[in-house]
């Protein structure tokens, strides 16, 4: 025993006795320096710790070029690295959840409000044993289910500990338990930095829609005839339509400047500017003042602990409201086919804050929301001036504040009131123009004042009752003529109106109007309802009804313009069944309704289609940036299964739906599927199936579409991607019959070809193969893209690039983009994309400035077009 | 050896003929940025720009050098490839797209050079260079065939009617010193006096081909051939002051200021005065809308707008060695003209370092330009903006030189009226069915559409001692 605790003794004292390791981790450049190397090798691995990382390992000094493997052996017995913790607790958080971040922040359209919410969630993450229902339904991919689960074991005085303990709680499905992990913690954690500031930078020069191109360049002079024996012919020049009026060819960039910041996750403010293609900067303005269009707002949150969990929040400024499904209040700018509300196509609901794009429908006031256990109450006031569509109601020859209002309208383009009146000048005064500008957008025209309510409440876990109903006063009417007057208002008088308005036109005949024939005049708008959900078991089932107030009783339930949207969603572990019934009326029209629905308001009338007849072109920018749903009434069924571990349908939908205005019905089917042998290798296969106008064969309107596309996915190492697809489109329809004659009666010179063409179904189809690919080059550096080469022969294909889609109706052309994401510092993220696009327009006729022959119109086959692209995107958090 | 190839490569590519965009064919092409390091990095700069070169854009930045003599070496190199097309009607008549009727491709090489020493005085550093570089550059090249319609059936080329063309030549040479100071590696202070001087000639014509002669024979008329000629000589001096604070190891930021340039300008066009020859009138209308001409511009005038530029540099800890660049330019385009509206202009680039010796650098900017346009005596002016994608790579070899390399991608698009009316054309003996043709001067109500792609190529070599 003494020999053992005599060398004990030597032992130790022979440990106290080594020399002092040096912790490279930890070590000043003067302690480099003391190590038996140079100067500039102690200073390089002092740089090396400072700009590029903490040392894992002892032999990534090798990392280092000046260090050769014959100093590393000589400092292997002085130096140890310990183990580095970054100090900064949501630099580490943001450290985790990068990929989380970096896919939110590539949202947009209605998505891009909803994304800063969530950010704020992954960062700061709340406690999920204090949330309410909503709170947590608000998550991304939580169903009521979750919701439902989760609340139903806390009010049992259960609480969740971990994330095992969360995916443990009866009826979670694994889905939403993983998908909820990162945006929730487990207990109150104190936050250890108070402040924080999110900027984002984002430029982009994407060309306008080809729709939008073909809108602004449609021309605006219709000459009338003088001369018998001559035909008026349009004058050929650029300057006749809004494109080349105000030279929109140098319209070029949209660049938007946002910054967010928060304080004890209680505090919150934020400033948008936004400046879109052609329109203002800082030093110019379209509007008097800028800040009428900037986007801002202060808004205070908080837990409160009295008799239960309760949360609060006010906003001032902007803010977005979003309650039950949709159809009494939602307001964004975008529109979304097929917006369940569960999954990808998730609502926030409540009250949040929004510096999104939305400018026509957002909200400028102030909000409160008071959510607890079992009662939820909303308030929202928003004074904000709209656009809207003027026209020469009083008949004085101009459109002036007197003249009543047609309808909101969101523009593609803004431009400012005195270019408006400048172009409509100059149309009018041209020399025998037809076509005198009689209905006309104006910025800022409506001053719309809204109260708005929703009270909720929860009898038990689960099951929640609501009310809601918003008023919107105007200092303006809106009035709709009677249907002949309107017929002249939009469509220029000489191209026959009343053969060129159809049956589907009656969705215009159907806007509100404040004048009212039973009631008489008011000045304002009412929109009320109810929506209502409850699960049992594995299902829950959730619906709302709305009324647009024209002149039945406000307490009678059907007696005015109603929607009614009803849903029921079942989960299991691999698989979940989603029913949705809605039908809304034809008359209901709420410019706030964001509800399910398979086409926006306005699909297929003379906003869509008769572009070139409309008295204004620019009305057609009331179809092409709708966000109300159509009027429609229809079944949907939407399934996710996965039925064996390499076999999964990840998608499937079925739509049955009639269209109310001209009683239109359509199916639609689309369904994905995967097939996966290894982890490695995925087989997917994509068909869609849609058909228009199925009661009537004949029917100029109908029409089939079948879409099909397999591709291969292999995922490599480092988390590399390569997709090779193929996609095969085809639409069938009736002839076109205001390009062909009457085969009965055919030519009989012969020169003239098509004439004699039979009439039958005519068939375009058009293909397309892509690659697209993610090479990692580590883990702060990366580079997406893709190729994609397609034929179109008259049909149209949709492209999802990483961020934007495109459309390509040209009949064929190629494509490439690359993107490149950096991520700077764990604070600082860069992505830049560049894209070409080379591609044939379609058919064209040369008339003036070009060789025409002595007989027969001269046709120039295909028109090569170029299209370059630059999109950046910088996010700064501090 | 691959490295020789590359330099032997970027030799002989630079040894081409030059052009630039028409849009500047009188003030030129400005070259305020010669580093391809930071031109590889959207020309971000004004803060930690480590480069001789980056004393252009901040002259703050010549103190960051290393101790002893630095040189730098360079060139631009700019392939400009102008479409010029005309507007396409639909059978309805609406404007529907724009059909390509000349297209020039060509190239242009600007070079640099600076050469600094630096002293290190205790806690206080001083360093001077001079250097010579282009300022502006007036090359400009464009060539256009007018063809008849005849013969186009059979799939070969109709005959020439008229050869017109625009060429310019040189430009604004800079020829400075350049004074930095820094104290404690803290802060850095710089001024740059330059001497700004040069010539350049502008000629254009169009001659009528001998086929266009015999078809006019006996015909009233004659074909007489266009010919005008702009020659200016520019003397001036341009200042700059620059500063630049490293807050800290990670971060830098710096400011750049020079004031607005007004040049002398002497010459002739077409043998007169330019001081008596006006380039545009400024016209206001009177009560039957007629225009007023109240000021005018001449080619003797010549104003570079002042420019101020803020921004930082940022050097994160990152698995790759990382810079991160970004400035932003304000400039008074106001002191050029009233129809001009200040703006600002971006720079974004980031630099990773692979594998602790190979470069990656990406960059963007964004820039905005003003072109001046009379339509029918009123006179107003096109906001052209530019934006640019940028890349680049370099090396360092034989211990002391560094070259880097940077490439630059621009594609813009305007509206622009026709270089050469199509009213001189009008002689019916010329054409094959001129009953179908509209030969009018196409005003504004149909003008052009240019489309401009540059890729620009820069390269240096630097050295210390």
């Amino acid at each position: 025993m003494r020999r053992l605790i005599i060398l004990l003794l030597i032992f130790l004292t022979a440990l106290t006795n080594l020399p002092a390791l040096l912790d490279l981790n930890t070590a000043s450049l003067e302690e480099i320096k003391s190590l038996p190397i140079s100067e500039s090798q102690a200073r390089d691995i002092y740089l090396y710790r400072y700009y590029i990382k903490f040392f894992e390992s002892i032999y990534e000094l090798r990392q280092i070029p000046s260090i050769d493997q014959k100093t590393l052996n000589l400092l292997k017995p002085l130096i140890i690295v310990s183990h580095y913790q970054d100090e900064d607790e949501i630099a580490q958080r943001r450290d985790e959840i990068y990929y989380l971040i970096e896919r939110l922040g590539s949202n947009e359209g209605f998505q891009e409000g909803i994304s800063d919410v969530w950010e704020d969630y992954l960062i700061t993450p709340r406690n999920i044993n204090k949330l309410t229902y909503f709170e947590i339904l608000n998550l991304p991919n939580v169903s009521p289910v979750d919701a439902a689960a989760i609340l139903s074991r806390l009010a049992y005085g259960d609480s969740i500990a971990n994330y095992r303990d969360l995916r443990n709680s009866p009826g979670i499905s694994y889905y939403g338990a993983s998908n909820m992990r990162y945006y929730v913690n487990y207990e109150n954690e104190p936050l250890i930095r108070k402040f924080s500031i999110n900027y984002q930078l984002k430029y982009s020069d994407a060309p306008y829609d080809p729709d939008a191109v073909d809108m602004f360049s449609e021309s605006m002079i219709r000459l009338v005839q003088v001369d018998e024996d001559v035909d008026p012919a349009t004058p050929t020049a650029k300057r006749q339509s809004y494109w080349g009026y105000f030279n929109m060819e140098d319209h070029k960039e949209t660049v938007a400047n946002k910054i967010r910041m928060n304080y004890l996750n209680n505090w919150k403010a934020g400033l948008l500017f936004n400046s879109s293609k052609g329109e203002r900067t800082i030093f110019k303005s379209n509007v008097e003042n800028w800040w009428d269009d900037a986007k801002y707002y202060l808004g205070y949150e908080r837990d409160i602990n009295f008799q239960g969990r309760n949360h609060l929040k006010i906003y001032l400024g902007n803010y977005r409201a979003t309650f039950g499904e949709g159809l009494i209040m939602e307001n964004t700018d975008y529109y979304s086919p097929r917006k369940t509300g569960f999954g990808f196509n998730k609502r926030i609901i409540g009250i949040t804050e929004d510096l999104s794009r939305t400018r026509e429908f957002s909200l400028k006031g102030f909000a409160l929301d008071w959510k607890r256990d079992n009662f939820n109450a909303a308030f929202f006031a928003s004074f904000d001036k709209k656009d809207a569509v003027v026209y020469d109601s009083n008949d004085n020859g101009i459109i002036d504040e007197d003249d009543d209002l047609l309808c909101y309208i969101n523009l593609t383009h803004r431009f400012a009131n005195r270019e408006l009146e400048e172009i409509e000048d100059y149309i009018n005064s041209y020399e025998n123009n037809l076509n005198q500008v009689k209905i006309a957008p104006r910025l800022d025209a409506v001053q719309e004042n809204i109260l708005g309510a929703h009270l909720e409440y929860h009898p038990f876990v689960g099951t929640h009752l609501g009310i809601t109903g918003y008023e919107a006063v105007y200092d303006r009417d809106f009035v709709v003529p009677q249907e002949g007057e309107l017929r002249h208002l939009l469509i220029t008088e000489d191209e026959d109106a009343a053969e060129k308005w159809k049956i589907s036109d009656n969705e215009i005949e159907s806007l509100y109007s404040t004048r009212s024939s039973v009631v008489g005049d008011r000045d304002f708008r009412r929109v009320y309802g109810f929506d209502w959900g409850t699960v049992w078991n594995n299902t829950s089932f959730q619906g709302e009804y709305a009324e647009l107030e024209v002149d039945g009783d406000i307490l009678k339930i059907a007696d005015d313009p109603h929607a009614f949207l009803l849903t029921a969603y079942t989960q299991f572990e691999n698989l979940y069944l989603l029913s949705l019934y809605r039908d809304y009326d034809l008359d209901f029209d709420n410019p706030y309704a964001r509800g399910f629905s398979e086409s926006e308001r306005f699909d297929d009338t003379v906003f869509e289609r008769l572009t070139y007849a409309l008295n204004n072109t620019l009305l057609t920018d009331i179809y092409l940036n709708a966000a109300q749903p159509s009027a429609e009434r229809g079944i949907y069924f939407e399934t996710r299964y996965r039925f064996h571990e390499m076999f999964t349908i990840t998608r499937a939908y079925l739509d049955i739906w009639e269209r109310k205005s001209d009683a239109r019905k359509g199916i639609r089917f689309e369904s994905r599927f995967e097939f996966r042998p290894i982890h490695q290798v995925r087989f997917r296969f994509r068909y869609k199936y849609q058909l228009k106008r199925y009661q009537d064969d004949l029917d100029r309107n109908r029409s089939q579409t079948d879409e099909f596309e397999p591709a291969f996915v292999f995922y490599l190492s480092n988390f590399d991607r390569l997709q090779l697809g193929y996609v095969y489109t085809r639409v069938k329809q009736p002839p076109y019959l205001s390009i062909l004659s009457d085969p009965a009666e055919p030519d009989p010179t012969g020169e003239e070809l098509g004439m004699d063409m039979a009439q039958a179904n005519t068939l375009s189809n058009g293909d397309m193969i892509y690659v697209d690919f993610t090479h990692n080059f580590n883990d702060n550096f990366k580079i997406l893209g893709s190729f994609s080469i397609w034929k179109t022969h008259g049909a149209s294909l949709w492209d999802f690039e990483d961020v934007e889609l495109d459309f390509y109706q040209s009949d064929r052309g190629f494509k490439y983009w690359f993107n490149l994401h950096t991520r700077i510092a764990n604070n600082i993220f860069l992505s830049l994309k560049y894209k070409f696009k080379r591609f044939m327009t379609r058919e064209y006729e040369f008339r003036i400035f070009n060789e025409i022959p002595s007989a027969g119109p001269y046709y120039y086959e295909r028109v090569q077009r170029e299209e370059t692209s630059i999109r950046l995107q910088l996010d700064c958090k501090f | 050896m691959n490295r020789i190839i590359l330099i032997i490569i970027l030799v002989v590519l630079s040894f081409q003929l030059y052009c630039y965009s028409l849009l500047n064919q009188y003030y030129g092409e400005r070259l305020l940025n010669y580093d391809p390091r930071s031109l590889a990095m959207g020309s971000a700069t004004v803060a930690g720009g480590n480069r001789l070169f980056t004393a252009f854009v901040n002259p703050a930045n010549l103190v960051l050098q290393p101790e002893g003599i630095s040189a730098q070496a360079g060139y631009k190199i700019i392939l400009n490839s102008e479409n010029r097309s005309l507007p396409m009607y639909n059978s309805f008549d609406a404007y529907s797209d724009d059909a390509i009727y000349v297209s020039n491709t060509s190239y242009y090489l600007d070079p640099a050079l600076a050469v600094a020493y630096h002293w290190k005085m205790q806690e206080y550093s001083l360093s001077l260079a001079a250097h010579y570089r282009t300022y502006a550059d007036m090359g400009a090249e464009y060539e256009e065939e007018v063809r008849n319609n005849d013969n186009s059936d059979y799939d070969s080329y109709p005959p020439i009617l008229a050869y017109n063309s625009i060429k310019g030549e040189g430009g604004i040479d800079a020829a400075g010193v350049t004074l930095s100071a820094a104290y404690r590696e803290f802060l850095f202070l710089g001024l740059e006096l330059v001497k700004l001087g040069g010539k350049n000639k502008l000629i254009r014509r169009l001659d009528w081909s001998d086929q266009a002669y015999i078809m006019m024979l006996g015909e009233d008329v004659e074909l007489v051939d266009q010919y005008s000629k702009l020659n200016r000589e520019f003397d001036g001096l341009s200042f700059q002051a620059g500063l630049g604070l490293r807050i800290d190891p990670r971060w830098s930021v710096g400011i750049s200021f020079r004031p607005k340039v007004d040049l002398d300008v002497s010459g002739d066009f077409n043998d007169v005065d330019i001081e008596e020859t006006v380039f545009i009138y400024f016209s206001e209308l009177d009560s039957l809308n007629n225009p007023v001409p109240f000021d005018s511009l001449t080619y003797a005038d010549f104003t570079d707008p002042l420019r101020f530029r803020a921004g930082f540099s940022y050097q994160p800890r990152n698995i790759m060695k990382t810079f991160f660049n970004c400035d932003v330019e304000y400039v008074k385009w106001s002191d050029i003209n009233r129809l001009y509206d200040d703006q600002i202009n971006y720079y974004i680039g980031v630099e990773h370092v692979f594998r602790q010796k190979t470069p990656l650098r990406i960059g963007f900017r964004f820039e905005t330009e003003y072109g001046l346009y009379d339509d029918h005596g009123l006179v107003f002016a096109r906001k052209i903006t530019t934006p640019t994608f940028t890349a680049g790579s370099g090396f360092t070899f034989l211990e002391r030189f560094t070259l880097d390399v940077a490439f630059e991608l621009s594609n813009r698009q305007y509206e622009a009226l026709d270089l050469f009316p199509d009213d001189v054309y009008d002689y019916e003996p010329l054409w094959e069915n001129y009953y179908y043709l509209n030969l009018e001067d196409r005003g504004w109500e149909n003008p052009d559409t240019v489309e401009e792609t540059f890729f620009k190529v820069s390269s240096s070599i630097s050295f210390n001692w």
